[in-house]
């Protein structure tokens, strides 16, 4: 075989329309992008057929490629349309609705038309054993094997093809959950068996069962999907280290993926945020906010300091995610929201979408309601004819008319009406989103002074400038190629994994830090153990921890991050950390009390070798325009200078009201803005002083 | 009023006033640091009009229901308003209502631009305790306000800026728990600021005319909105009562009644024949005027209706009340309010009926109508530690409407709050959870069935320890079902449940609790909906199969057999054909509702309230229980002692009656 190292990259993103490719040659910084229709009956399909044209399309040789990292949201969708295996749940004697009363809340607290979400499980799914710890982890009750045998007969009747086994304050002796597990493996041959406490040992049983209970729900049809896209990289001639991105951030080997796909299942909007971090970082931005907007969504995330900002209060559909993801929510519909006027005449923007299909009037799809997208179309920030790089014709006229009916609804009369109700709409949609995007900050206790905008997605760069006025934002950063953004951030993630010990342990007696100490080696035993088989292309391991604490009696945790030194100081000195950090937070430490120590925290990553970017060719002065267009923006008519995104050089400066074409977006300048190139080709928009 | 900002403005500032409210939320959610703030929401933020009302209120953030209160006389009560003044008030009477209980610390800060008050930031933190008989400040036992804690009128607690030194040392000396609660006001503080900041953006960007346009136009926009609901409902007068199980004190139940009229889209809520101000502390502090407790289900009646209502005090200029002085819903100076919670509970399930009535195939049957915190209270550990831990906040469920069951296990009627995990409980209180779920069979029965209540059953790990469930409802009237459903089952809670020592619990108090003992809470849980013999075969095979109806339940309550896990197509065929009669107007209220007013009916009861009119508020509820006692002694035994049955005390209704027809005319002579 052909020496391969310095070999090529790819990244992969499926979508619900688009599958997105990132070729990189790690060696000379070029970096290719591609789009292949999804095929949602077997998205391996279009990975294959999207590969080999690529591979074709650039010369390159399918044994040259080093590793493949590929996003999916199979997992995700099929829990959201409940499209999962038949799985059971084994759960401790008396805990048998742990799934019907989860955390008790309501959709709504008024409307009670609203009903909750379904549990994953009916309650006929769910088992109990004579099996549990109490709060101190001592076992208190242990199954029977008959009792066990009747177990996995009545497990057997169902016909699962999956169980989660989730016990009664397991989370401190996790080897009841094994045992039960390894009984009912014993029994069940073909079931696959998650056991809670390997997937995420943290208190709250109904959180730690969802996690087990999602990773079994998807583990049969993802386990079959890795499958097939082994056999379809195979069948290329690829001989590549084959990774799945995760929901944190990072990465993992195909065969953690298989293990617990549970890990990958917010991956998709993750690998986004990552590659806005890593430029935002290149580009010596400190703070970063960044937009995805699409057809059907527009998701947020922050990053400080390079690394995105992660969560334990995630949610797929009304089901917890208390592992660390990527901190992402939705401040807006994306441009499929649907723009109406409600009985008392007032312009309303959302909830609702025509989401891909039908989608947008402009589509010609039997959309029949306006949409955001519509109003690009018709105030003239999105080209009829550029749009996806021409390769989808949409229909003016069509979305003229039913904006103009609408327009006359709120009061707009004459040949304009149309233009003027998309610009309000738009106007509207913008607002909601800023005041989105500053509930969202809130909500992390971030300032959004001084963050910079990171704009991806087909619709993010339009948006951007009118987001960024709103919101106070004074630079906007759009990647080269936003529209396959997700893929090339996953090709740039490291693998990574995060571990979790609950403790509550105060810090007065002197078994507390013992025990705090104790937790952190063995995680990191595990961690240890579990990166080094996860890749020989790979840096060496590093090791982060930190403590979730809080004064005796209160009820909110603060993390604190822990050095190297603070794992070898006494007791005093850990607690003097949380008394420093609870200063920081709300500006003053309560000495008086004591600290305890609830949960402990470690995460261990390993990089891929870096892909350094090329540098484009430098340019000077004014970049070539393809000519003007008129655009009616906040109720008023501007002539906007035109650009090619291929025509713009680092070294090149352009001034809004501008507009940059390229075949994933249009980028849209507002006046009182300018432009600049990065050498590496990111735009980076900067409100000008006093505007 | 009309609005005037053009429907594009309108909904931009829409957007972003509600945005500031829920930054308020937000904020307050971040910094605060007690349970109630992180775990409970039991906390509030707004923006309200100079006048007091509130423009603009948070969705999902905090405690949903407070859209009715009014800041008005809380802002007329200081003196000069001054940029960076701060007030602070817990007195249910001299905050004019704004304070629905002691514990419930309220801030205003009034909001200036430019010199000119533009509005007010408003919040709230219920507190652990402020002072007061006991601990936590609420009581059952309590009977004047003066026993629930300091009691704070409209102060300044920040002038221009700067602490009231003198306020905060006075307020020291009378709480039990000083520094925990003042760090929840410096979070509300933080709060109003970022409201204050916010508004002097929104300000800046589109103008103080604008503003002021906007507070007015949202709160027509949200009039005009609930009005087209409040159309839908025919005109007419709909009467419904419902009753609190008791007083605490007594067996006497609690009637709230109510006259609702409907006259396009106008809606007035006559409360005139409600009880007489109780004894202890359930009364409502409404001063006469419309407050949330009395008028909520008419928000979620007008949000179900259209979900895009912006929330605000619009919505409720189009509702009128009439609220008795002395009555429990508006009572006089000092009667105690800490549980008014349980009144306020009731109000809703009263305006549920009558909207029921009005409109039977949109309302849903009576929801579980309890949330009650069971509490242990632990003897000190040898380290000092003496853990008060709620073991859950226990709720029924919601009530079956046409077209849809009832949710089981969960109630957002009052508040949307999250439960406690098993292992976090048993990490902090000495206590096994032997189960903790759903109640079976206990939704009422129907077409449509009611949600199946929680349950809970704990082992105590320790001797002497007390256990305190306060606000129990539902012991012994069910929540109702409606157009042919059935009522839920009884709430109880039980000592060693199925042993040779259990013990029925009946509305406890406070109780001893030992170790091995095991309390069992069994809540009621909700309505049912339409004829339970018509219920779908496969639902009722569902339900049985999913163990929330019993194969007992199945064949009794909806007349279907069940065997071996199928059904029996012509067993059930045969028990469906012997149906048992449904009630003529569609409600179940089950029957200790009827035992009770075969004496004490409609008519009896106005002619006793006509009697008692007279008398002084605080006198006329002393006056009532000595008619009760000479009718029948048993009633004055305290509901928390035990309960008796009023199918057994009016056993002999006509002799009962009579010796009441005899007292009230005594009374007259």
């Amino acid at each position: 075989m052909a020496e391969r190292a310095g070999g090529y990259r790819i990244g992969i993103d499926v979508g619900g329309t688009f599958t997105d490719f990132v070729l990189a040659d790690p060696a000379t910084g070029a970096i290719h992008t591609f789009k292949e229709p999804s095929t949602p009956h077997d998205p391996s399909e279009a990975v294959e057929r999207g590969i080999r044209a690529m591979l074709e399309q650039h010369a390159v040789a399918a044994g040259s490629i080093d590793a493949i990292v590929h996003g999916t949201t199979l997992g995700l969708n099929a829990i959201l349309q409940r499209r999962g295996a038949a799985t059971v749940l084994v759960v401790s004697r008396g805990n048998r609705d742990v799934l019907e009363l989860a955390r008790c809340r309501m959709p709504s607290p008024y409307d009670f038309s609203l009903p909750r979400d379904e549990p994953l499980l009916p309650r006929d799914r769910v088992f109990e054993v004579n099996a549990r710890c109490d709060a101190s982890g001592e076992i208190i009750a242990r199954p029977q094997a008959s009792e066990l045998d009747a177990v996995a007969e009545r497990i057997r009747a169902t016909e699962a093809h999956a169980a989660a086994v989730t016990l009664l304050n397991a989370y401190l002796t996790p080897s009841l959950e094994d045992e039960v597990a390894a009984a009912l493996r014993e029994r069940l041959p073909g079931v696959h068996i998650t056991a809670s406490t390997r997937v995420w040992p943290e208190m709250r049983e109904y959180e730690r069962a969802m996690l087990a209970v999602m990773n079994a729900y998807v583990h049969p049809m993802l386990d079959a999907y890795y499958e097939r896209l082994e056999q379809r990289l195979r069948a290329i001639g690829i001989d590549a280290d084959l990774y799945l991105t995760a929901s944190n951030g990072g990465t993992l080997s195909v065969a953690s993926a298989r293990d617990r796909p549970v890990d990958t299942l917010l991956s998709g909007p993750a690998s986004g945020v990552v590659a806005g971090c890593q430029l935002a970082a290149r580009l010596g931005l400190d703070g970063m906010v960044s937009i995805d907007m699409g057809g059907t969504s527009c998701d947020m995330a922050v990053a400080e300091g390079g690394a995105p900002r992660l969560t334990t209060r995630a949610h797929v559909g009304e089901f917890p995610v208390i592992a660390p993801v990527v901190d992402v929510s939705a401040i807006g519909a994306g441009g499929g929201s649907v723009v109406w006027v409600d009985s008392q005449g007032v312009l309303k923007v959302g909830p609702r979408s025509a989401g891909a299909d039908p989608g947008p009037v402009c589509y010609g799809r039997g959309g029949t309601e306006p949409t955001v997208t519509d109003c690009f179309l018709v105030t003239g920030l999105v080209d009829a004819d550029a749009f996806l790089g021409g390769r989808m014709h949409l229909d003016r006229a069509a979305a003229e008319r039913v904006l103009a009916e609408l327009g006359r609804r709120i009061g707009f009369d004459g040949e304009d009406a149309a233009v003027r109700a998309a610009d309000a709409a738009i106007r509207v949609a913008t607002a909601m989103m800023g005041t989105a995007l500053y509930k969202e900050l809130a909500q992390r206790g971030v300032d959004p002074r001084g963050l910079a905008l990171v704009a991806f997605g087909g619709a993010g760069p339009t948006q951007a400038s009118l987001l960024a006025d709103e919101a106070r934002l004074d630079r906007i950063v759009v990647p080269l190629a936003p529209g396959t953004f997700c893929a090339y951030g996953a090709m740039q993630s490291e693998v990574r994994r995060d571990y979790v010990r609950s403790l509550r342990v105060r810090l007065t007696a002197a078994p507390a830090i013992d025990a705090v100490r104790a937790s952190l080696a063995e995680m990191e035993a595990e961690a240890l153990a579990w990166v080094s088989s996860e890749g020989a292309r790979l840096a060496a391991p590093v090791i982060t921890r930190s403590a979730d604490m809080r004064y005796a009696g209160q009820a909110y945790d603060l993390a604190v991050p822990l050095t190297d030194a603070d794992v070898e100081a006494d007791a005093a000195a850990l607690a003097e950390r949380f008394h420093a950090e609870h200063a920081r937070v709300y500006g003053f430490p309560d000495r008086e009390s004591e600290v305890e120590v609830m949960t402990v925290r470690l995460s261990v990553s390993r990089a891929l070798p870096p892909v350094e970017p090329a540098t484009l060719a430098p340019g000077a002065g004014t970049p070539q325009s393809l000519g003007t267009r008129a655009l009616h923006v906040r109720e008023r008519g501007v002539e906007a200078t035109v650009y090619h995104r291929d025509a713009l050089h680092p070294g090149h400066r352009l001034t809004g009201p501008a507009i940059v074409e390229q075949s994933d977006t249009t980028v849209l300048v507002l006046p009182g803005w300018d432009g600049t190139v990065h050498a590496e080709g990111a735009l980076v928009l900067t409100r000008k002083r006093g505007a | 009023m009309a609005m005037e900002l053009d429907p594009v403005s309108l909904e931009i500032l829409r957007n972003k006033l509600t945005a500031i409210a829920e930054e308020m939320g937000i904020t307050l959610q971040r910094t605060g640091r007690t349970l109630y703030v992180k775990e409970t929401a039991d906390f509030g933020t707004a923006l309200a009009t100079p006048a007091g009302k509130f423009f603009a209120f948070p969705v999902g953030i905090g405690v949903a229901g407070f859209v009715d209160l009014d800041c008005a006389t809380t802002v007329s009560s200081v003196g000069t308003l001054e940029p960076g003044d701060v007030i602070v008030t817990n007195h249910p009477y001299l905050s004019g209502g704004l304070c629905t209980h002691t514990p419930d610390l309220q801030l205003v800060r009034p909001y200036f631009h430019r010199g000119e008050l533009v509005g007010h930031g408003w919040s709230f933190v219920h507190s652990a305790d402020v002072g007061g008989k006991v601990p936590s400040s609420v009581s059952p036992t309590n009977t004047e306000a003066y026993q629930e804690g300091l009691l704070i009128p409209p102060t300044k607690i920040l002038k221009r800026g700067e602490w009231n030194e003198d306020f905060v040392r006075l307020y020291r000396a009378n709480v039990r728990t000083p520094e925990v609660n003042l760090g929840d006001i410096k979070a509300m503080i933080a709060a109003l600021e970022v409201g204050q900041r916010r508004v002097g953006e929104v300000i800046e960007r589109h103008g103080l005319d604008t503003f002021f346009q906007a507070q007015s136009d949202l709160i027509a926009y949200a009039e005009a909105k609930a009005r087209d609901a409040f159309r839908q409902i025919p005109d007419g007068t709909y009467e419904f009562w419902d009753y609190l199980d008791d007083d605490a004190f007594t067996q006497v139940p609690v009637r709230i009644r109510l006259r609702m009229t409907v006259d396009d889209g106008r809606i007035h809520l006559d409360y005139t024949g409600s009880e007489p101000q109780t004894l202890g502390p359930f009364n409502i502090v409404t001063l006469g005027r419309s407050h949330p407790w009395v008028t909520l289900r008419l928000l979620a009646y007008a949000v179900t209706r259209d979900p895009t209502l912006p929330v605000n005090s619009g919505v409720f200029r189009n509702v009128s009340v009439t609220l008795p002085e002395g009555s429990v819903l508006n009572p006089v100076f000092p009667a105690a309010s800490g549980i008014r919670t349980a009144s306020g509970v009731r109000c809703y399930d009263v305006v549920n009926g009558a909207l029921s009535k009005a409109i039977p195939e949109f309302m849903p049957a009576a929801p579980g109508g309890n949330i009650v915190p069971v509490v242990l209270v632990e003897p000190p550990h040898p380290d000092g530690r003496r853990p008060v831990t709620v073991i859950q906040f226990m709720v029924g469920a919601t009530g079956a409407r046409r077209g849809r069951d009832g949710t089981d296990g969960r109630d957002p009627s009052f508040s949307n709050m999250a439960n406690n995990p098993i292992e976090t409980v048993e990490a902090e209180a000495s206590v096994i959870v032997r189960e903790y779920g759903l109640r079976a069979d206990s939704g009422g029965a129907g077409k449509w069935r009611g949600g199946a209540g929680q349950m809970i059953s704990f082992e105590v790990r320790r001797d002497g320890c007390q256990l305190l469930a306060r606000g129990l409802e539902r012991l012994r009237f069910p929540p109702w079902g409606a157009a042919g459903g059935k009522a839920s089952k009884l709430t109880r809670v039980v000592l060693n449940l199925g042993t040779e020592r259990e013990r029925d619990l009946g509305k406890l108090d406070m109780v001893t609790v030992n170790r091995g003992d095991v309390v069992t809470a069994l809540m009621s849980g909700a309505g049912g909906y339409g004829d339970p013999f018509e219920r779908d075969v496969e639902a009722v095979l569902d339900d049985v199969r999913r163990g929330i109806v019993s194969v007992e339940g199945a064949a009794v309550d909806y007349g279907v057999a069940i065997v071996d896990g199928g059904v029996d197509a012509r067993r059930t065929a045969e028990l469906r054909a012997a149906r048992p009669a449904t009630s003529s107007d569609g409600f179940d209220f089950g029957p200790e509702r009827a035992a009770w007013e075969s004496v004490f009916d409609a008519e009896h009861m106005s002619r006793l309230g006509a009697r008692l009119a007279d008398l002084p508020a605080h006198e006329r509820q002393a006056r009532r229980h000595a008619l009760f006692r000479s009718i029948e002694p048993r009633l004055m035994v305290p509901a928390t002692e035990r309960r008796h049955a009023f199918a057994e005390l009016f056993a002999d209704a006509p002799a009962v009656v009579a010796e009441l027809d005899r007292l009230l005319e005594g009374d007259a002579a």
